[in-house]
Formats: C-alpha cells, sequence, structure tokens
C-alpha cells in the first residue's frame, strides 16, 4: 500500500502543481474583479429588480388599489408616466384613457388568496345609476375561457339585481343560479372591472367618496 | 477587529456607485421596456386592419381574441390610420346611451383624441388627422371655391395609429343597432 500511494502521490505531483497554480491565480484574480463583480451585480439586481416591480406591479405613485383590484391611474393618457406605458406596452393591451373609463384588474380574492378556477367565488357590489360598467372573468393570461353557455362578462344592463340595487356574480365551473360566470379549468383567474364613471370617478382628484368595488368573497374550493 | 477590517476593505468608491448606475440601469430599462416588447396592441392589430378604412370586429370569444384582457362586453370598430399620404377624415356618431366611445390611439397607446357618448343626446363626432410633421397639404376648401362643412372638424396631428369605436355590447335585441352604428362610422383618406 505504501509503494502505491508513493507511486501515485509521485505521478500526481504534476497535476497538484498544476491545481495550486491555477487556484492561486484565480485567487488574485477574484480579489482584482471582487469588488467589480459584485457591483455589477447589485446594479444589476437593484436596477432591473426595481424596474420590474415598478412596470409589473405598480406602486400607490401609479396605480390605485382597492383591495384586490389594482388600476393604472394614467392609462392611455397621453401624459401618463413612463411605468405606465411600459406596463400597458408589456400587457399588450389597448386602454381606454384614464378620463373617460377605469379598468381595474384583480388576480387574488379580497382575502389575498390568488383567484383560481378550482374555487367558487362571489364576486358582490352595488349596482350606481348612470354609470357603466362590466365584470370579466379571464385566465391569467388574459385569454377568455371557453364554455358552452358563452358567458365571459356581465355589464350593468345584463346582471340580474337585487331588489336593494346590489349584485352577486358566481364564479364557478359548476352551473349556479343568478349571475354566474363559468370558470370551467382554466386554473389561475383574472377578473376585470371596467367602470365609465365620469361624474365620480375614482381616479379624478378632488372627489370626495371614492365608490367602493366589488368584494371578490371565496365560497369554496375543491 | 473583524469589522473595523471588513469597513477597512469596502471600496467606498464603487459601493456609493452602486445607487447612481442601478438608478440609471432603472431609467434605460423602464424607458427601453415598451420598445423591446413585440406584442403591443399595435403590432398585434396592424396585421389584420386596413388602412384608412373601417372595419367592424367580430364577437370577441375565446380563441379569437385580437388582443389579451379584451372583453366581450363591447363591440368594437376599428381603422388603422396612416396620414403619411394626406390627412384621414372620422366621422361617427354616437348613440345616445352610455358606454360608446371614439378614441384615437398612437401606436404606443396614448389616447390622443377620446370621447364619451351621453345619455341625453347623440354625439357626432368628425375629427381630421394630420400628419404630425409640417407638410403641405395643399389650398384649404374656401381658396378653391368650395364651401366648408357646417360643422368644422376637430384637427388631429397623428402619423399612424388606430382609431376605435367602442360600442357596448347590450345583448341580442341590441346586435344589429350596434353593428350599425359602428358600420356607420367612417375613416377615409381625403384631401384638403
Amino acid at each position: 500500500m505504501e509503494h502505491l500511494h508513493v507511486l501515485s502521490h509521485s505521478a500526481l505531483t504534476p497535476i497538484y502543481v498544476g491545481f495550486h497554480r491555477m487556484q492561486k491565480r484565480l485567487s488574485i484574480l477574484i480579489g482584482i474583479m471582487g469588488d467589480w463583480a459584485a457591483f455589477i451585480g447589485a446594479v444589476l439586481i437593484l436596477g432591473l429588480a426595481s424596474s420590474w416591480y415598478m412596470i409589473d406591479v405598480g406602486t400607490r405613485l401609479t396605480t390605485e388599489q382597492h383591495g384586490p383590484w389594482v388600476g393604472w391611474s394614467s392609462a392611455g393618457r397621453i401624459d401618463a408616466d413612463p411605468y405606465t406605458r411600459a406596463h400597458f406596452a408589456r400587457l399588450g393591451t389597448l386602454q381606454l384613457t384614464s378620463e373617460i373609463a377605469l379598468s381595474f384588474l384583480a388576480f387574488k380574492d379580497s382575502e389575498g388568496n390568488r383567484l383560481h378556477s378550482s374555487c367558487d367565488y362571489a364576486v358582490e357590489g352595488r349596482d350606481t345609476s348612470n354609470t357603466w360598467w362590466s365584470l370579466t372573468v379571464f385566465n391569467d393570461r388574459g385569454d377568455l375561457i371557453a364554455n358552452a353557455a358563452q358567458r365571459y362578462t356581465y355589464t350593468s344592463q345584463s346582471v340580474a339585481l337585487r331588489p336593494d340595487g346590489t349584485f352577486a356574480v358566481t364564479l364557478a365551473r359548476e352551473a349556479n343560479p343568478g349571475n354566474w360566470l363559468p370558470t370551467g379549468g382554466a386554473g389561475r383567474l383574472a377578473l376585470m372591472y371596467t367602470t365609465f364613471d365620469v361624474r365620480g370617478s375614482l381616479l379624478n382628484e378632488g372627489t370626495p367618496e371614492p365608490r367602493e368595488l366589488p368584494v371578490i368573497r371565496r365560497v369554496q374550493c375543491r | 477587529m473583524k469589522y473595523a477590517n471588513l469597513v477597512k476593505n469596502i471600496n467606498w468608491q464603487l459601493l456609493l456607485a452602486v445607487p447612481v448606475a442601478a438608478g440609471i440601469l432603472h431609467i434605460c430599462a423602464t424607458l427601453a421596456a415598451p420598445h423591446l416588447t413585440a406584442a403591443s396592441a399595435y403590432s398585434r392589430l396592424a396585421p389584420a386592419l386596413p388602412t384608412n378604412r373601417m372595419q367592424v370586429l367580430n364577437v370577441t370569444s375565446p380563441g379569437a381574441e385580437p388582443l389579451p384582457f379584451l372583453s366581450p362586453d363591447a363591440r368594437y370598430a376599428m381603422c388603422l390610420f396612416d396620414t403619411s399620404a394626406g390627412p384621414v377624415s372620422v366621422a361617427s356618431t354616437l348613440p345616445p346611451d352610455i358606454g360608446w366611445t371614439l378614441t384615437v390611439m398612437t401606436p404606443q397607446g396614448d389616447n390622443i383624441y377620446g370621447a364619451a357618448s351621453v345619455a341625453a343626446r347623440p354625439t357626432p363626432i368628425s375629427l381630421v388627422l394630420v400628419p404630425s410633421e409640417e407638410a403641405f397639404l395643399g389650398v384649404t376648401p374656401e381658396a378653391r371655391g368650395i364651401a366648408r362643412d357646417a360643422q368644422q372638424p376637430t384637427i388631429l396631428a397623428a402619423t399612424k395609429g388606430i382609431i376605435v369605436v367602442r360600442g357596448p355590447d347590450k345583448g341580442f335585441s341590441y346586435q344589429r343597432h350596434v353593428e350599425a352604428v359602428l358600420k356607420d362610422a367612417h375613416c377615409t383618406a381625403r384631401s384638403f
């Protein structure tokens, strides 16, 4: 065994030396480049991540958030900020100016859980007179969900109201009585609420009473 | 001791440069984002629309959505306009009902003009889109001895974009009425 070890050691010596030299050079290189690598890494992470967050998620500077609903304050406007422009360019939608219509998207229910077709939801709100609104369900990529009933949306003109002026729209796989929007097996869902509220606009500055958006309540999950 | 060594070895110049460089990258990435996307609404719609002619789109249905998050709560007529060869005139009368709009959008998605219907009366809209850059567009109708239209059109400077007439879908009973209004909207190249 001893003999074998000596032979083995002498045979591997050039490799060890080479490896040692390489390790030494690498550590010198890391020493020189370490600061710069950390600098570039930090700049990339901070710069790109903050840009992504501002474009994709938005902040109170650029969005109006009402529970799970997020609307971009200057959507479609000629004086829109760069984040809003980038957001809708990436989303690929044609936005009506927020001076005419307000569109809100929700990917979560009112308790903060992701909307999913494996659950049933009740979307409850109040119909306001002289205001046109619509509620549409999509999958999270913005595609309509195919269903035999061909129901994808309810508007203020098609929704069945309760006597007190409130409404409830059920999102569910199975057929439900009343206002039912089928969700099929779409997976993750997105809800869009659009309102033509030029009188008491949520996004208008100086509005005394912001209008309440519908509540998205999870009923049950399978 | 270790902490003191660590502080001593920090490259303060680079550390202070991090937020500055990150800020520059943040601004560049944000401004570049709209130009880096290949799937903007304009680039998706433009190949399917005729130039300077209004086209009523089919009812939005699963698998046939021209754009993401385009709700079937409305019917649309769209016109891809290009004023490089001359002005484009646009005319439509929005019915006395809420939810109707006519908007002129740039390829970047800005609404350079937007009008919404009111419930009390019809809303006639007459626009003339002219090229953004200064160009000789010919003599005025008055100079050629032609009387002007009674209603003076609104002049807008825009080279390219999309005109969108949107009518709320109120169900099967109103389908023909909505389509008739959309078909009645005009978008035509004209000369001065």
